[in-house]
This record gives structure tokens, sequence and C-alpha cells, in this order.
């Protein structure tokens, strides 16, 4: 043990003087090593840090107080939550017939003991006007100045408020606002002014656009001045953060959620009870859903995967260098066996290289990492969106990341080491020239591996149809053909027969190099596959998707629809379409409102109700009608009548595509029809009739009628559908005209004119416009039009079909890019080498009279043979895995329609999957001609034509 | 070297008599090159005759002294200046030998080659012997520097042309076996370099083997 | 000087080495014999392509005879391993080559103490003995230099400090002097005399007769054979009286 302690000290000794004599070739293999591990530690530092202990977690949630209680909305019911406080469930059984869940808020107040410090912390929105325009902005109450709110808002600038019309902001909200300190801030309908007195950000979001007030000051008058308005006024949600001496235990929180009310302890968040005394996850419907080891491990197979990818592609990168490095100093590598040195100090020595790079890669990438993580943490805390809780360094962590360096350095090593140490000391002293038997264990492992890989792969595919198999085994068999490289090098020297001088000489001499051939090739090799395999495989997703594709509205068509606040804005909305897009065509569509017109569409909200469109019970799909029982209507079919009335017109759904419209059912005149191409002249006169255009055969009842039940009272038609009775509410009936044959109505089934619809005494309320356009709105009209739309602060839903987009291509070059990166450095690694090694060569080649551009030929062709190999060698085992993938998702997608059809499924699409598969010939012609050939000219550009002359021939 | 000058460089060191002008001289040079008194005399008396030396006095013991004079300083000095005259070489036995021997019946060449290369060697490593003692007498001794170095480089002189001496040999050998090879290629011949060269390798190894007995022998 | 009671160092027995085989079959060595005492120092002349350099690769187990034994300090290495083979360099056997002898990453101090290191020892005590073997050849003010900061003959001596340090005697000297001048050659080949006159036991392979002056016997190789050789008679010199009676 201390022998071998003592020989592996004298190899390290001459391993690190001799990276210190070579400092080129160190310091580009330490380069290549510490540069992954300087971005892995940076991460693991900064997630770390970002990551906050408990105590901090509560400090920014709490404050200085005790505790947080919140309502739990169960109408005060009591219940049971996790000791976080994150998740609850009334304690009760609620789930049997004729009991229903509790609702309905409750007073907090009451649970809260005597003698505590309490402070009110209230939330809600406003539209508040910015030097821009409005924004919609959180308003929170909050004595943020109390003591025991101390920590959760951290100031910046000035001071919190102190009188009731102060106000502080965040330095989000600031920045997006355009104000400052000491501005005057107003929200839209209110005429109430403050001025800002400071700002502050929240550590934990720094992204928050925010407002803070004292409490009472803000949210109570403007909810009164917009309900004036007539307008839904904003929700106030309130906590309460408690200060008592002690704090609250599990037992006391549980006490208080008996009232219904959830307490977030600091006391229990910092010493959390054992599960067993969490009744919540003794519950017996309870999942939990952190306990997701399956995606852990998932996620952490993905992580090991890419490491260990990673890891390859270094060591294949590397490995030549010390490779060259072994040959380089091979005199001294025979005189240390000529004073006794075993194979296994000669293997140490060239091993204690890759020690020593990787212990220095692990030094420089995580001291590096040290020094940026704590020079930029404002920069990284403000990306992030938090502060840190603290600059958190763990050490195991940091161990870990640095035995990989060290691991990498060691395994890109080993090859080159045993080699090294298979040479007889004779012929190291001599430096004897010659073909050195490759290795002909690895290639029988690769051929091994490719063949367990390729049946894996084949497995998964024509028997499992499991991709998971799939790309498993691709990868295995991907790391044989890796591993046969050598072998496959070999075949390549076959073909010079025929090729013209130059480049024969390059790749004859590459093929009987292998040992430091072989990596490079096979780091091309690596990554061009990889690029291969996600290119053809997205290349044909992309196809698939194409293919799939349905547009939302005709071609360069719009929609800019607005449903908040009745309304309000939708004339601003329609102006801005008008002057910012090219617009050809413009319909201004309303809605149908029930109750109050400031309602939203879905009845939430005092005296608000909703409608919907009357299906004629004949007209029902069977499979979907509902039965007096509430059993399931389609479980009476056999698969075959499933797949029948799936094809019943009752049953057409409509799929999902299309502009969205409460019902479909939109009130608008004939522009409409012209923006969506609806070119029936019959659609246009019947809406100019008054009658009601159909697109949807079900809805038009026996009589050529469409009926519209107007709901004012939503909770009565609540219990009348479960209890399967008819729902009250009056009906409306229209005359229809269906639209015949199925034109693209893009989600709009039914359209009425305004007129009609003001005749039937149906209330309606704007809902923005529909447009077309003649030309495709530019980037910038789009940008202005966003601007125009942020200005108002509103929910706008935009919608602009600019057809297909091709959202992998920018992905896809950066592989590329890649790819030929790595393809060029390995290449010019490998001719780096060669040249080496041709040295002597080149200088006999001099002598006799070779002009000087010989050389640069030369150096081009080796480092084109070497990219050139790797390149069709990759492409090749790229292609195959791409295509199993896709053959397999085939299979799958084919298998879940056929599946869909039989249980009746209706939105199944009406055609049978298609999955093709594409071969990205851009992609391929870049990666097999222009890597190879540029990096050739590279190579022969860089190389020195003169040619260092005095080199110390024995070194 | 002339004995002339010799002692002339002698006398530079002040007035010597004819004996002690002997005993200097060998002792110079290393006993390599023995005088008798009379060649000293003889050469004195010519040196006198040519104005080069005066004799001056008498020692205690009565011999008489003789001192240089200017006109043998200038001669002295210019021997010194000038290379040694190679115009007439110096017979060699040797070479003479080599010649007689190369197409005698009945001698292998190599064997006589070999058997003065081994007396040659042999002559080496006694003057390195000697040398190696000189070399230690010569960082030991300070007073009598002088004639250490003197007689080191005497002996260095003697075994660079010993050297030489097994040089030329090396090369004599390897120009005749090129020279019967060639000879071989030019036609068959009845008596063959190779079974020559066969011959004399066996013959050398039973010399071998005798010189390993004989070193052996107590 | 040699003293045959004494037990060989090196013993070579009928020794064989075929390179290729048919066609290109070459004869290296053919049936050599060799003794090599404690205390002598054997120079192996003998023109280009005479097998000088395959009898030093073979007796230092660096490469294997086709026939014969080789005994180091009464050893039959031929039937050693390569792991035998090697640990007999670390603990027996020192070469010295014509050219860049030391491990240019270590200094001279680190290069001598290598075979000890190799062979186990911690690195303080090689380094100790390092020192001694280099202060006992006056080399001691060149412990902590590079080789690249020495002189051809500096390095050459060092090497031969590193091919006697710890228990090694037998140095195995391959052109030692080839690429240095007369006068730096004679100091190395000196050093050597000396270490062999201190008790060690070396082989030098040379093409000089002036260098090869220098040891107890020379020996001469023709065609893999040995021809002849030449012994240091003490009797044989007249000088030798002459500086006798001195």
């Amino acid at each position: 043990m201390t022998t071998w302690f003592h020989s592996w000290r004298a190899a390290v000794r001459i391993a690190r003087r001799d990276a210190w004599r070579f400092k080129g070739r160190s310091f580009l293999v330490l380069a290549m090593i510490a540069l992954p591990i300087l971005g892995v530690s940076a991460l693991d530092l900064t997630v770390r840090s970002a990551e906050l202990t408990p105590a901090q977690r509560m400090d920014r949630t709490l404050g200085a107080a005790d505790a947080r209680f919140t309502d739990a909305q169960m109408g005060g019911a009591a219940i049971l939550q996790d000791p976080a406080g994150e998740r609850n469930t009334p304690a009760g059984d609620y789930d049997s017939p004729g009991k229903s869940w509790p609702e309905g808020p409750t007073d907090v107040t009451k649970a809260i003991p005597a003698g505590s410090k309490v402070l009110t912390d209230s939330n809600g929105t406003a539209k508040l006007t910015t030097a821009h325009g409005l924004l919609q902005t959180e308003v929170r109450e909050l004595a943020a100045a109390d003591p025991v709110a101390r920590g959760i808002m951290r100031l910046r600038e000035g001071r919190f408020p102190e009188k009731n019309d102060e106000i502080a902001a965040t330095t989000r909200f600031l920045e997006s606002s355009g104000l400052s300190v000491g501005s005057t801030l107003t929200a839209r309908g209110f005429d109430r002014t403050y001025v800002i007195s400071g700002s502050y950000e929240l550590p934990s979001d720094l992204t928050t656009e925010q407002v803070n007030a004292l409490p009472g000051a803000f949210l109570a008058p403007y909810a009164k001045a917009v309900e004036k308005a007539g307008l839904p006024k904003p929700s106030i949600s309130t906590s309460y953060l408690v200060k008592r001496a002690g704090g609250f235990t599990w037992n006391t929180v549980q006490v208080i959620n008996a009232k219904g009310v959830v307490v977030t302890s600091r006391l229990v968040v910092l010493d959390p009870p054992a599960d067993s005394d969490v009744p919540l996850y003794q519950k017996n419907d309870w999942v939990n859903y952190e306990n997701g080891g399956g995606t852990d491990a998932a996620a952490l197979a993905a992580v090991a995967t890419v490491v260990g990818l990673a890891m390859l592609e270094i060591c294949l990168l590397a490995g030549p260098a010390f490779a060259v490095g072994a040959r380089r100093s091979r005199r001294q590598l025979g005189l240390v066996g000529a004073n006794g040195g075993a194979r296994s100090h000669i293997r140490a020595i060239v091993l204690s290289g890759g020690l020593v790079i990787g212990v220095a890669a692990a030094l420089v990438g995580i001291v590096l990492a040290l020094i940026l993580t704590f020079a930029l943490r404002p920069f990284l805390e403000d990306h992030m969106g938090q502060r840190f809780g603290g600059f958190t360094v763990r050490p195991l962590e940091l161990l870990a990341i640095a035995a990989l360096a060290v691991l990498t350095g060691l395994l890109s090593a080993i090859i080159p080491a045993v080699t090294a140490s298979r040479q007889t000391v004779l012929a190291s002293l001599t430096g004897r020239r010659g073909v050195r038997r490759s290795n002909r264990v690895l290639p029988l492992i690769g051929f091994g591996a490719v063949l367990l890989g390729a049946a894996v792969a084949l497995y998964g595919s024509v028997v499992s149809d499991r991709s998971v198999l799939v790309s498993g085994g691709s990868a295995v068999a991907e790391l044989g053909v890796v591993a046969m490289t050598p072998a496959l090098v070999g075949l390549f020297g076959r073909a010079g027969r025929w090729l013209p001088l130059s480049p024969r000489l390059a790749l004859r001499d590459a093929v009987r190099n292998r040992g430091r051939t072989a990596p490079a090739v096979a780091a091309v090799l690596a990554a061009i596959a990889g690029t291969v395999a996600v290119s053809a495989y997205a290349a044909s997703r992309d196809a698939q998707s194409q293919a799939e594709y349905r547009a939302t509205l005709p071609y360069g068509a719009g929609a800019a629809l607005v449903t908040e606040e009745g309304g309000r804005d939708v004339p601003a909305v329609r102006d801005a379409v008008q002057r910012t897009l090219p617009v050809d065509v413009r319909a201004d569509v309303s809605r149908v409102a029930v109750g109050k017109p400031g309602c939203d569409p879905y009845g939430e909200g005092e005296g608000c109700g909703y409608y919907e469109v009357v299906t004629p019970p004949a007209n029902e799909c069977p499979l979907w009608a509902a039965t007096p029982d509430g059993s399931d209507p389609a479980e009476k079919y056999t698969d075959e009548q499933r797949r029948a009335l799936t094809k019943d017109w009752r049953c057409r759904s409509r799929d999902g595509h299309g502009i969205h419209v409460d019902n479909g059912l939109v009130i608008a005149d004939a522009p409409l029809l012209k923006v969506l191409g609806i070119d029936d002249p019959g659609a246009a006169k019947a809406l100019a009739a008054g009658k009601l255009v159909s697109f949807s055969k079900p809805q038009v009842d026996k009589n050529g009628a469409v009926g519209i039940r107007l709901i004012s009272d939503p909770e009565a038609a609540d219990r009348a559908r479960e209890r399967n009775k008819p729902i009250p509410g009056e009906v409306k009936s229209f005359p229809a005209y269906q639209v015949p044959g199925s034109p693209d109505s893009y989600g709009v089934q039914s359209v009425l004119s305004p007129a009609a619809a003001k005749a039937a005494g149906l209330i309606t309320v704007p809902l923005g416009a529909v447009f077309s356009t003649d030309r495709m709105p530019s980037t910038e009209q789009r940008q202005k039009f966003d601007a125009e739309i942020a200005k108002l602060g509103s929910d706008v839903e935009l919608t602009l079909e600019r057809g297909w987009v091709d959202e992998n291509g920018l992905v896809l070059l950066a592989l590329t890019v890649f790819a030929g990166l790595v393809t060029i450095g390995a290449a010019g690694i490998a001719t780096g080498l060669a040249q080496a090694d041709a040295e002597a060569d080149l200088k006999t080649l001099a002598a006799v009279g070779a002009p000087p551009r010989v050389r640069r030929i030369l150096s081009g062709f080796q480092c084109g043979v070497v990219a050139a190999m790797g390149v069709v060698l990759g492409s090749a085992a790229g292609f195959l895995p791409a295509v199993g993938l896709r053959l397999t998702e085939g299979r799958e997608q084919m298998r879940s329609y056929q599946e869909a059809l039989d249980r009746g499924w209706t939105d199944a699409g009406d055609v049978a999957p298609h999955v093709p598969i594409v071969v990205p010939w851009e992609t391929l012609a870049a990666l097999l001609v222009a890597v190879p050939l540029g990096a050739a000219l590279l190579a022969a550009l860089l190389t020195r034509s003169g040619g260092a002359l005095s080199r110390r021939a024995a070194h | 070297m002339s004995i002339r000058h010799g002692l002339l460089a002698l006398l530079e060191r002040g007035p010597r008599y004819g004996s002690q002008l002997r005993t200097e001289f060998e002792s110079r040079t290393g006993s390599t090159w023995p005088l008798n008194v009379g060649q000293v005399y003889t050469t004195l008396s010519r040196l006198e005759r040519d104005g080069m030396v005066v004799q001056d006095g008498e020692d205690e013991a009565g011999h008489p002294l003789y001192a240089i004079t200017d006109s043998g300083r200038v001669e002295l000095r210019s021997w010194f200046e000038h290379p040694v005259d190679r115009t007439s070489p110096a017979r060699d036995e040797l070479a003479i030998k080599l010649a007689m021997a190369v197409g005698a019946p009945g001698v292998d060449i190599r064997d006589v080659i070999q058997s003065q290369r081994r007396h040659t060697v042999k002559a080496m490593q006694d003057y390195t012997r000697l040398k190696a003692q000189a070399l230690t007498a010569v960082e030991k001794n300070g007073d009598r520097e002088r004639d250490d170095i003197a007689w080191l480089l005497v002996l260095e002189q003697l075994i660079f042309q010993t050297e030489a001496e097994a040089r030329w040999l090396d090369h004599c050998e390897s120009r005749l076996i090129r020279l019967s090879s060639t000879a071989q290629a030019a036609g068959p011949e009845p008596a063959s370099p190779g079974a020559v060269a066969g011959a004399a390798g066996t013959g050398a190894r039973a010399a071998a083997g005798t010189e390993e007995t004989a070193r052996h022998r107590p | 000087m040699s003293t045959p009671q004494q037990q060989p160092v090196l013993t070579l027995r009928n020794l064989t080495r075929v390179h290729g085989s048919g066609a290109t079959e070459v004869h290296a060595l053919r049936g050599i014999d060799l003794d090599v005492h404690p205390g002598e120092l054997v120079a192996v002349m003998g023109p280009s392509g005479s097998g000088k350099s395959t009898l030093l690769t073979i007796a230092g187990g660096l490469d294997n005879p086709t026939s014969g034994q080789v005994f180091v300090e009464g050893t039959d290495i031929t039937a050693l391993g390569i792991k035998g083979l090697a640990a007999l360099r670390r603990r027996s056997i020192g070469y010295v080559f014509q050219d860049y002898n030391l491990i240019p990453a270590l200094t001279a101090a680190e290069n001598v103490a290598l075979p000890r290191e190799l062979d186990g020892i911690s690195a303080r005590r090689a380094r100790g003995e390092a020192l001694a073997a280099l202060a006992e050849m006056d080399l001691g003010q060149l412990a902590d230099r590079f080789p690249d900061e020495m002189s051809g003959g500096q390095q050459q001596r060092v090497a031969i400090a590193r091919a006697l340090v710890g228990d090694r005697r037998l140095v195995l000297a391959d052109e030692p002097t080839g690429a240095l001048d007369s006068e730096t050659g004679e100091s190395v080949l000196s050093l050597l005399r000396s270490r062999c006159d201190a008790g060690a036991a070396g082989i030098m392979v040379t093409h000089e007769p002036r260098f090869a002056a220098w040891a107890d016997r020379v020996v001469f190789l023709r065609d893999g054979a040995v021809v002849d050789q030449t012994l240091r008679s003490d009797a044989d010199s007249l000088l030798t009286d002459r500086a006798a009676q001195r």
C-alpha cells in the first residue's frame, strides 16, 4: 500500500512538471474540463444560494410575526392542513351524496387568540395610471413599517407610507410604470391621488409589480368607487400576521384549524411534526404530490445521461491530447522503464497527467465559479427574480463536482496510459515508429454494445412500443459505435486506393495512427450523431405538426377580444387595431350578456348570469346524452357501434381550433362572414334578414330555429342540473339559416346581427374586433399594436393567424453550429497531433525540395479526413435512432387513435395520425459537406508553411 | 621534436650541466625518449658552435654549466611558433606488414589486424592507467605540477597516437571486408570470403576461449 | 584488479539472439559467454552491427535472448516475467545511454532518487540516498538543477550516479561518451572507472578505443561473436617499469 503510494508520488511529480513544461497543451485540456465544471459549480452555488432555509422563508412571509392566519374559505368548517399551511381540506366527509362542499368566508379575527399583536395584510388589484398608460397592479395593504412586518418587504428608497395618501411601490413597478419616488399616482375611475413615498422589493419575488398602502387607505375606497361605476369590484383577500409570546405550536394550529382558519406558523415550519402527527396525511384519499418518486428518478436519469455524455465528449476530445503527450515523452517513459519502472508505473505517469489536469481544472473551475457567483450575485438575483438567502457553499457538492473533473481527466488519459505502458522499453528508447496494434477488446465490446442496444431498441420499437426503450437502446448502440471507431476507421483505409495523392497520404496516415485518429473521430461521431438524431427527429416532428396544423382564423386574419369590465376598453382596442394594423375588413363583434352589463361571460359575481345555446334532445349525440340515473351513456354500446356513432353528424363536436367565443355565438354583421371567408350568399342575406346563421347542425331544431336559454340565476341552474331537472331560464328562439356544406367557421357556430339581438331583447356587450388584413402585419406593426394595448392595461385576447411557424428552427441551428464546432475542434486537435508526428517527414520533404504549401495541403487533408470520417459515421449512427423513434411514435399514436375510436371519443379527429419521417437535408448537407470542408480549409490556413526547423529531436 | 630544442627549452629556465640536462629531459618526457650523455654533450657542442649556448662557469662540483644565448632564445621561440614538420612521413612497419599480408597465401588478414589491434588497445590500456595516476598526481601535487603536466601531455600524445593506429586498423578491416565482398560478387573464387569470415569467426571463438582460460589461471 | 574468487555480478552463457525469421533472419548474437566481476569495467568494441547494443539490452533485461542464459547477481533473468525484470532494473541494474539520460521533468536529485521511489521507498529516504550518491561523486552542487540546466557531461555523471544508487552495482553503459567532447568524455569515464574501482561492475559499449582503454578488459565483437579480448597486464609495458622507478 505504501509502496504503491510512494511510486504514485513520483509519477504525479513527473506529470505535474510535464504539464507545466507543455503549457499550451495543458491549457487546452484544462479549459475543456474546467469550463463545464465552472458552469456546473456556478449553477450549484446559485441554486443553493437561492434555496432558502425554512427560517429565511418564514422571515420573508411572516416578517417578525409568529404566524399568518388565512381564511380557508370553508365557511368556518373545521379543516385539516399540512404543517407549512400550503394545503388544506375540510375535516369532515363531504363526498357522500347530498352533502355539499363547505364554502364561504369566515371571520378569521375570531380565531386569533387574545393578547396577540395583529397586522392585517390585504391584497387586491387596481388599474393604476402610469407614465405610459394603465397598468394592472397588485395593491397590498400592510403596515410595512411596523416592526412585526419587518422582513417581508425590503425598503430600497424613501420610506414606507405613513399617511393615507402615501404609497410605496416595488422597484419593478417603478421601472415598468416610468414613475419614480415623489411622483403622484392615481387609479382609473378613482378620484384620490397618492404620492409615492418610497420604493421596496419583495425579496422572494423581485418581478412583482405591487404597491403598498396603509391598511384601509386604498382598497376599500377604490372598491366603492368602482362599484359605483357599475363595474365588478376587485376581490380583496386578507390574511393576518399574528405575533404572540410563545408562538403557535402544532397543537395550537390544529385547534385553530377547527375554526376553518389556515395557520402558517414559524414554530411549526422550523420544527415540523412527524407525518403521523399530521391528520391531513392520514386521510384516506390524500395524495401526497410531493413524493412523485418516478419523476425524480426520470429527471435524475436524464441529468446523469447528459453529464455522462458531456464527460464522454470531453474525454474523447482531451484523450488525443494525452495521447500526443505520452508519445512526445516516449523517451522519458522509456528511461523510466530502463530504470525499473514497471508497466504499472508507466501507466501511473500518464494517468497522473490526467489526474493533475483534472485536479487543476477542478480547482480553477470551482474557484472561478465562486468568484463569479459572488461578483455577479446582484445580476443573478435579478435574473432569478429573488434575493439569495445567503451565499451558500455546499462543500460536499462542490467536492462531488471536483471529483467529476478529476474523473474526466483520468478517463481521458486512460487509453493513452494503457497504450504507452504496452510499448516495450526498447521501442520507447529507440523511438522506433510503426503501426501500433490497436486494442482489439474495445471494438469487440463496442460491437456487443451495438448489438445489445439495437436489440433493445428493436424490442422497444416492435414489441413494446415504448419510446424510452428505443432511445435508451439507441444510446447504448451509439456508445458501442464510439467504441468501435478504431475498427471503423480501419475500414476507411481501404477506400484510399482510389484517391489522389495528397488525400491518400492523409487518409493512410490517419488510419495507420489510429491511436490519435480514433478518439477525434469518435468525438466528432458522438456530436454529429446526436445532432443528426435530434434534427431528423425534429424535422419529422415539424412535418407532422405542419400537417396537423389547424388555423385559428383564415391566413392573415386576426381577432382582438376583451371580456373584462363589460367591454369598457373595446372601442379603444378597435381603434388601435384600425390605426396600427393593415386592416382590410374589420368586423366589430359583441356578445350576449345576462344580468348586469359589467359581468364576465361566466356568470360570476353578484347579479350576473349566463346563457347557453340549447341543443334539442333529438339532436343530442347518443354517446353523450344525459341519462336519468347519471350513468355513462356510452356504456350501452359495443366498440363497433361507438365507431359508427363517432361518424354520426350529431356527434361531431367542434374541435378546439379557432377563436374562443362563448357558446360559439357572436353578435356581428355581414363583414364577419367575409373575414371568416364564408362566401355563401345565403348566409349574408339571412343575417341581414334578422335570422341566426348557424354553422352547427345539431343546434338547429326540427322547426329550423335555434334556442338561447338565458340563465339569470346560476345557483338555481346548478341545483337543477345536479338533480337532472330542466334548467330554469327564459329561452329565446331565433329562426336559423344553416350554412350548407361544412365550411370552416373557426370556432364560430352562430352569428346574429345586432339588430336582431336588440329586437329580441338580448343585452349585448361589445367584445372586440375580428379583422382581415391586406398583408401580414410586420413585426414593427405588431409591436406598436402591443404597445397600444399595454397602455390600456386591459386583458386583451389577441390572435393573429400567421400560418404554421417552425418553432424548432433556432434550436436546430444552434445544434448544428455546436456539432460543427465540436467537429472542427476535434479534427483540429487530431491534425495538430498528426502534424507533431509528421514533423520529421515534413522536414525531410522540405529538405528534398517540396514547396512549402505541401505542409498546408497535407494538414488540410488530415483535418478534413478526420472530420469527414466522423461526420459520415455520425450521420449514419444518428439517423437510424431517429427513424426508429419516429416509427415507434407512429405506432403509438396509431394505437391510441384506434383505441379512441373504439371508445367513441369523437374528438379523435377524422383522419388517422400521420407520422412522417423527414430527412433534414439542409442540416445533413451542412454537416456532411460544409463542416469537413471548413475544417480542412481552416487547418490549411492555420498551418505555418515554414514549419519549426529547430526542435530538440529526442523530446 | 628535436633534442636540440628540448635542451634549449630546459636551459631557458637557468644554466645547467650536461647530465643534469639528461635527467630533466627524461623526467619531462616520462622516460619515453631515452638519451645517453654522449648525445647530450654532442648536441651541446653543436649548439655552442651555432652560438645558441655558451659555457658559463662551473658549479661547486666542477661540472661545466651551459647557458642559453639571445640567439638561442630566438631559435627556441621560432620552434615553439612553427608546426612540426610533416614533409617526410616516418616509414611505419605496420603499414608495410599489412600491405604485404594482403594476398599472401595462408594468411588471414583479419587475424593479422586483430592481433595488432589487441596489442594496440592493450598498450592504450596501460597508457590510460598511467594517465589516471598522473591525473591524480596533478590534482594532488601542487609543487611538482609542471613536471606532472608535461608527463600527462606526453602520455596523452601516446594515447592519441595509439588510437589513431587503432582507428586505422578498424578502417583497414572494414575496407578489406568490403573489397572481399565485391570480389565475391565479381565471380566465384576457390577461397570464398564467406568461408574465410566463418573460419575467422570460429578461430576467434577459439582464441577467445583460450583467453578466458588464460585469465582464469591463477 | 579482478578477483576471480568473487561471484560475478553479470554472467552471460551461450547467449544467442536472432532478429526476424526466414529470409530476413539476422543473427545479432551467436553464443556469447562473458563474466563481469565486481570492481571490473569491461569495454565492448566492434564494428557497427556486431551486436554490441543487443548484448547490452539483453544483459539488462530490456530484450530477451533467443537462447542462452543471463545471470545478474546469480539470478537467471531470462526466467523472469515483465514485472520481475522491471524490479530487477530498479534494484540491480543501472543504465547509462549516449544522451538524454535524465527525465527532463525531474531535478538531478529526483532523477537519481527515481529508481528508489519507484521501488516504493519513501520520498524523503530516496532523496537522502540520492543526495548521498551525488555527494560521493562530487555532484552535490547539481542536486536541484533540472537536466536542461546542466551540461552534457554533468548529465552523464548524474546518470552514472542514478545507475549506482541504492544497492545497485551493475552499470550498463551504451556509448556513454558518444555525445561529449574528448575532455568531458574523459571526466565521465574517469568517474565510471573510479566507481568500478570502488567495487561496482560495469559494461560499456563504445567504438572509441581511447575510451575503451579505460576498461580493465576490452572485448572485441564481430558478427555477434567474441573474437578477441585484452587483459590489462601490469607487466606488459616498459613504461610502467620506468614509471614505477620514479
